[in-house]
């Protein structure tokens, strides 16, 4: 009810006399013009927008609200542009966004200039019952920037609803319209030229299920491309720990599409980008770790014993260090000749016009669905028995190979998705997604473990700290330990849930080439 | 959602002046507060130029739930409401009396305003009955102003025995000094002997001065329309105190350390 109502202002409206009228019956305060920027920030991965949220800067203060709607759902006065959610004042806006934004960083993504003047409307006893701004909004701060919206906010004042009913009322006979569609944030996204949600890294692409197997995989590998390539020319920029976690997820997944998509392209060009793409992989390996340590610093500082947290900041120091080197080193790689040919020579490749039929590759013609079947099928059996083996005598070097089976799993059922019923291949993702989230975490509290120990040793130390710091690594590596252990003890069941019959017969349903016949 | 009672049991001592600017300079903060004129005179609604009515009068707000919402009025200032006065509180007392349970009423009423505020400020009128109960019952904490006298002051070790009395949590009263006229020795002294009478005394105090007396005219906060003045001052230090010794808890958790 308090909500602020906005009326597009049009040319025929004489706001001159509409405030004149007014004046016979309200006292009118006019408060000087103002101009205030906005800012409008999102992810690079658009993640607010994908929950229709607009998260804006204005008046030293950073609110949020929903896309297409005017109400505020949480402010929070800032002193310096935001970037990540961890340096946000401990807010009600903060506890909202954190799950949203994770580990990426705020984007500026347009900034917009408002002019506008309020003007209070008064009682007779000189309180205030209704507020009207009269707004006009601007890509830049030009007089000859275009007008991106020319508006009048009514905003109610609690306890006087009357007061603004009737202004609404005349605004609307004064031929107003309210303006509930168009979103400021679409037209200041327009004229800085960004399209919302135009980037994702997940695997979005569409299939046609009759389509020769070498079409589609190079449908699905030129996304994947333009996945690295994007995230590629952002990663020397170094705003956030996830371009280069995109990028080397789309290394990944090529190299898994060359090696498990077999037999679609000559034996030798596969080969050729598979050793390519690994080279690529290899580059930003280091990095990488050194990140996943860093952004869990204040994890794992929980995990020790409180006398000792203090201590184990210099191990965090000297992995900040160890990352700016490791940082540098993935910067030139991504400028070297050798990957620059690399990425040149597999476009090349990817755009070649598809080989006349009969094509010398033994897969190449087949129809796309049926090959993604028969993948899908054999890696869901391989990772069962694996699974089954490890039940039956666990060790730590086969819950490492069935981690691969399973995300070699994972992502063919992600290239292949648009062949399948959506709503059941999004259900059996996201089973073996649970499964992957234990495996996944034992396998990094192992290499953990075994980094922390071999570091121990490296790490440069000051008399009188040493023994101190020592003690530090070790209590964390005992807590990894038995993190791990629990999460061993969890497996059996977390594998049963994926093992069911009833996942079963869904996977033999939807993959199994030929229906097992009862014998005669 | 925190409550704070400006409370006292002696009258003329600055209580009114104190809720209105306090609630401003918390709202101004950020913090999402509405102020509660509970005093049948109606001071503090006047200064923010609001018609001293609630809807069905004190009976409605008697009677509590969602209903109290609509007699709640937007001050002009921004995060700061108000609950106006009605004339029918001065039988709040007698009205209180009749119900069952009485001494925890006003709790109850104030109920539904947790999750709408941040901080609840209860102007409070003059009484040591059953709505000083409530009172002491519905608030976090009480801020008491004290005019440095020892009628004062005898006054205000009257009102601490008899919470002692009803076992309501003395640490939870504060006092600062108010109408504090610097050239009175008695002033003087009674200000330095103070914390050594009773516990909770604040280190502040609010000067005697003709700005505050302007409110009636101004018909606005000191702190709005004389930002610059040693009145505007006193009530930003006692704030900031009150802040840090009273309400560290809600700033902890709602809006604390802007980088």
């Amino acid at each position: 009810m308090n909500d602020p109502i906005k009326f597009n202002l049009t040319g025929e409206f004489d706001q001159k006399r509409f405030m004149g009228e007014l004046g016979d019956q309200y006292r009118i305060k006019k408060e000087p013009v103002k101009t205030e920027t906005i800012r409008i920030y999102d992810t690079f991965d658009w993640r607010l927008f994908n929950k229709s949220l607009v998260l804006y800067q204005c008046a030293g203060r950073l609110c949020l609200r929903k896309l297409s709607e005017s109400e505020m759902l949480h402010s929070v006065p800032i002193t310096s542009n935001p970037v990540f959610i961890w340096e946000f004042p401990n807010s009600k806006l903060k506890d909202q966004l954190t799950p949203i934004i994770g580990v990426r960083a705020l984007l500026k993504l347009v900034e917009i200039q408002s002019r506008f003047r309020s003007y209070g409307l008064l009682d007779q006893e000189g309180k205030t019952v209704v507020r009207l701004a009269y707004e006009e909004i601007r890509s830049s701060r030009s007089k000859d920037a275009p007008v991106l919206a020319a508006q009048v906010r009514l905003l109610p004042v609690k306890g006087y609803p009357k007061h603004s009913q009737k202004i609404g009322r005349r605004f609307e006979q004064a031929g107003l319209r309210v303006n509930t569609e168009d979103d400021i944030y679409f037209k200041g996204l327009k004229a800085a030229g960004k399209k919302p949600g135009s980037y994702s890294s997940k695997v979005n692409i569409r299939l046609d299920p009759d389509m020769r197997a070498d079409e589609a995989a190079k449908i699905i590998l030129r996304f994947l491309l333009q996945v690295i390539r994007v995230n590629a020319a952002n990663i020397e920029k170094d705003l956030d720990t996830e371009f280069i976690h995109d990028f080397r997820v789309a290394v990944r997944r090529t190299r898994s599409a060359l090696g498990q998509i077999r037999y679609v392209f000559p034996s030798k060009t596969a080969d050729r980008f598979k050793k390519d793409f690994a080279f690529v992989g290899k580059l930003s390996n280091e990095l990488r770790d050194l990140d996943v340590y860093l952004l869990k610093a204040d994890g794992y500082k929980a995990k020790i014993a409180p006398v000792l947290r203090k201590d184990i900041q210099a191990l965090f120091d000297y992995l900040r260090q160890k990352r700016s080197m490791a940082f540098q080193k993935v910067v030139r790689g991504l400028k070297s000749e050798r990957y620059a040919k690399i990425i040149k020579d597999w476009e090349t490749f990817l755009n070649m016009p598809l080989p006349d039929s009969p094509v010398a590759a033994a897969n190449a013609e087949f129809p796309i669905t049926i090959l993604a079947r028969k993948k899908i099928y054999k890696k869901y059996r391989r990772v069962v028995q694996t699974g089954r083996q490890i039940l039956e005598n666990s060790d730590d070097k086969m819950l490492h190979v069935l981690r691969i089976h399973c995300k070699k799993l994972r992502y063919v059922m992600e290239f292949f998705t648009s062949l399948f019923p959506p709503e059941k291949m999004d259900n059996l993702i996201e089973q073996l997604k649970r499964l992957q989230d234990n495996l996944g975490d034992f396998n990094d509290l192992r290499v953990q473990e075994a980094y922390l120990l071999t570091i121990a040793r490296e790490l440069p130390v000051n008399r009188g700290q040493s023994e101190k710091i020592f003690l530090a690594i070790g209590s964390l590596v005992g807590a990894l330990g038995r993190d791990r252990q629990m999460l061993k003890d969890a497996f059996a069941q977390t594998f049963a849930n994926f093992a069911s019959p009833e996942n079963k017969a869904l996977f033999k349903d939807l993959f199994a080439v030929q229906p097992s016949r009862s014998k005669p | 959602v925190t409550t704070l009672a400006i409370y006292s049991n002696k009258g003329g001592v600055g209580k009114t002046a104190a809720a209105v600017n306090l609630s401003y300079l918390a709202a101004r903060t950020g913090i999402k507060t509405l102020l509660c004129d509970l005093d049948p005179q109606s001071s503090a609604t006047y200064y923010f130029r609001v018609k001293p009515k609630l809807k069905s009068g004190a009976k409605g707000l008697i009677r509590g739930g969602q209903q109290v919402f609509k007699s709640v009025k937007g001050t002009d200032y921004e995060n700061l409401d108000l609950l106006p006065a009605d004339f029918s509180l001065r039988n709040l007392d007698i009205a209180f009396n009749k119900l069952k349970r009485p001494p925890k009423r006003l709790r109850k009423i104030l109920a539904p305003f947790k999750d709408a505020y941040d901080l609840i400020l209860l102007d409070c009128p003059v009484t040591i009955s059953i709505l000083a109960e409530n009172i002491f019952n519905a608030a976090d904490y009480t801020l008491v102003p004290l005019i440095p006298t020892t009628l004062s002051v005898r006054t205000h070790r009257q009102l601490l025995s008899f919470c002692k009395k009803k076992d309501f949590d003395v640490g939870r009263i504060y006092t600062f000094f108010s109408m504090v006229d610097r050239h009175k020795k008695m002033h003087r002294e009674l200000i330095a002997a103070a914390p050594n009478l009773f516990p909770g005394v604040l280190p502040n105090f609010i000067p005697y001065l003709a700005q505050i007396e302007k409110m009636g005219i101004q018909r606005e906060p000191v702190v709005v329309f004389s930002p610059g003045s040693a009145a505007s001052k006193s009530y930003q230090e006692l704030w900031d105190k009150v802040q840090k010794n009273i309400l560290s808890n809600l700033i902890n958790k709602t809006y604390s350390v802007i980088v």
